[in-house]
């Protein structure tokens, strides 16, 4: 009994070595520490805390996009709405409340709106979600320049520039929120029915809407909560920054589809989690932070970060033949 | 039924077929109609000979890279690299030209970085079966890269005479694309051609009946590349210099235009004539907002509407049927 047992143990253990996300909690343990090896300081825990408060906007933005990608769509307009929440916040920050949550909340209904809004797009007028949301992109582009203009403007929100700043206990409360989100994120992904309707959607949408997975608010749901979690990594970076200005955003699109994929959720949807996103997300910052250490030409800084996700993608990110 | 088809047979099905086809891009063709006589009637200049050698020429580069695209979208694959394609396109030519290899050797170097970066790029995807989306958002990083350290700030040269024969008061560049229109035609004709929305509808049934669906994706990525750096090439010729960032809009106008001319992202759905009106409505649009004295800013918004409508209102007529 207790072989059976052993084995039984063993191919668990197995199971979880073998798991896309453990691959990449891996590669990240395998870079940090050959990575304080090589460079002073690299491995300091000031520095560590710093990558991982990075992390966390991609964190956040790569939430929603999960969401995306596993019910089968993809959502390009993240960066736009990062933008858009970072510019309209300080635009809507009015003096009668003093704690500046009124604000926050009126930008993340404002992000989860236009998320429904790609989620109508692509749920009823049956638009590809890349081109909804590439246009929705341009459209959102163009307003920004609009309210805004070319100018940075500088946020007088007390609770962002807390969220942005201060270290209770110790560590920031970028990460803590991240963590928080986490939480809540893979509750909804692998406990609940919710979660449940995604996958299948994922995998095959046709066979989920003959079981009875209501498609169309589905889609609707997804597509919103990633207008959320890009308006919340919006408010992040706003704090982290101090200033909002057109293109703040930009980075982090790229930043989210990568790291959903590092982290083994396929692009094909239907198949993935969101445990695989976060190392992936850290991943991405630990990439980034090594090129900026070799202080290479912007040139080469872009072949390096190119090559380097290209080369993980060998490791972690090759889709299975499907049949 | 096994009797094959005469020739005589075969020509009288040509046609019908040809027809078949434009079914779904003639509304399409309608509203392009629309826009040109719009642009006409705004700028009565487009009936002479310059004045349509600079249509054609603002439309030309568009053209080719919705070319890029749609041929990539057609056997079921995407390129987010576009843009950095064609902003190396134009940095090798602005600095191969002037220089000791001269206009023949810089159009060849060119040509042949193109079909290079687009047969790796479709090895990869292809071979190594990674998802295309992810390849080229990570070889956009790579290529972009490599046209920065060629030409770290905008400069170099194209020589003047080649300026003006592609983009002076010439119609090479309308020339230029009724050739690549051709050879696209003749291209179809070959195995590999055939090969290529057999292996975008059904790429299993097609490796199954011996078609080489590898090679004739990786030949799209191939042929990608090449339109891709040639309308690198065709920029710098119109600026005269290289730009190390210039392209960065036409991987959004590629698949905008590819999509607007009915080419669908599953593969197999679609016709080249359909992506090449997609972009002349787009180059149209944005020529058409100019005139009516649109901010570059309200092109954006009109442009993100008009792109969702188009798209959008076919759909929903099928779905209300």
């Amino acid at each position: 009994m207790t072989a059976w047992k052993e084995s039984a143990g063993g191919e668990r253990a197995l199971t979880i070595l073998r798991s896309r996300p453990f691959l990449t909690v891996a590669i990240v343990a395998a870079v940090w520490i050959v990575a304080s090896f090589v460079s002073r300081g690299f491995g300091a825990y000031g520095h560590l805390r710093y990558l991982v408060e990075l992390g966390a906007v991609i964190g956040l933005v790569a939430a929603g996009q999960t969401f995306v990608v596993i019910a089968g769509g993809i959502d390009l307009s993240v960066a736009a709405i990062v933008t858009v929440s970072a510019v309209s916040l300080p635009l809507l920050s009015w003096q009668a409340d003093p704690t500046g949550i009124t604000a926050i909340l009126a930008v993340l209904v404002l992000t989860t709106a236009i998320g429904l809004v790609n989620g109508l797009g692509v749920a009823l007028l049956r638009v590809h979600p890349m081109i909804m949301t590439l246009a929705m992109a341009t459209f959102l582009q163009g307003l920004l320049i609009i309210i805004a203009g070319g100018s940075a403007v500088t946020a007088e929100n007390p609770l962002v520039h807390w969220l942005g700043n201060a270290r209770p206990v110790g560590i920031p409360a970028g990460v803590l929120l991240w963590v928080a989100v986490s939480v809540i994120v893979l509750t909804m992904m692998h406990a609940t029915s919710f979660g449940a309707r995604i996958f299948a959607m994922g995998a095959n949408p046709l066979a989920a809407s003959l079981s009875g997975v209501p498609v169309a608010s589905t889609t609707l749901a997804v597509y919103g909560i990633s207008g959320s979690c890009s308006g919340l990594a919006g408010v992040l970076v706003l704090g982290m920054n101090g200033q909002g200005y057109v293109g703040i955003g930009d980075p982090y699109l790229l930043a989210s589809i990568a790291a959903v994929v590092l982290g083994g959720t396929s692009i094909l949807g239907g198949l993935g989690t969101y445990a695989g996103t976060i190392p992936g997300a850290i991943l991405l910052v630990t990439i980034t932070a090594l090129i900026t250490v070799v202080n290479a030409s912007p040139g080469w800084r872009s072949i390096l970060f190119g090559s380097l996700i290209l080369g993980l993608l060998l490791l972690s990110g090759r889709e299975q033949a499907r049949r | 039924m096994n009797t094959p088809l005469s020739a005589t047979q075969g020509r009288a099905l040509y046609w019908p077929i040809q027809m078949r086809r434009n079914v779904g891009v003639r509304s399409l063709f309608a509203v392009v109609l629309v826009f040109l006589v719009a642009y006409g009637l705004l700028f009565p200049g487009l009936f002479t000979a310059s004045g349509f050698a600079k249509f054609t020429q603002s439309w030309f580069p568009l053209a080719l890279v919705a070319m890029a695209q749609a041929i990539l979208m057609l056997t079921g694959g995407i390129s987010l690299a576009i843009g950095a394609t064609v902003s190396l396109g134009a940095v090798i030519a602005a600095t191969t030209m002037a220089g000791p290899l001269g206009v023949a050797g810089g159009c060849v170097a060119v040509a042949l970085t193109g079909l290079g970066i687009g047969a790796a790029t479709g090895f990869i995807v292809v071979r190594l079966r990674l998802p295309a989306i992810v390849v080229t958002l990570a070889g956009s990083f790579i290529i972009g890269g490599a046209a920065l350290l060629i030409l770290p700030r905008p400069g170099g040269a194209v020589p003047a005479w080649l300026s003006d024969l592609l983009a002076g008061n010439t119609p090479a560049a309308f020339v230029l694309l009724v050739l690549i229109v051709a050879l696209w035609k003749l291209y179809l004709a070959t195995p590999l051609g055939l090969s290529l929305y057999a292996a975008g509808e059904n790429p299993v049934g097609a490796y199954r009946s011996g078609v080489p669906v590898d090679g004739a994706r990786i030949a799209a990525y191939a042929i990608s590349g090449l339109l891709s750096t040639g309308a690198g090439l065709f920029v710098a010729a119109q600026t005269g210099s290289g730009d190390p960032v210039i392209g960065a809009a036409f991987t959004l106008n590629s698949i905008a235009a590819a999509v607007l001319g009915g080419i669908g992202f599953l593969g197999g759905q679609g016709t080249m004539r359909g992506a090449l009106a997609g972009s002349l409505l787009l180059s149209l649009m944005i020529s058409v907002m100019f005139f009516l004295g649109f901010t570059p800013v309200a092109q954006y918004v009109a442009q993100g509407l008009i792109i969702i409508g188009a798209v959008a209102i076919p759909q929903f007529r099928k779905v209300q049927q």
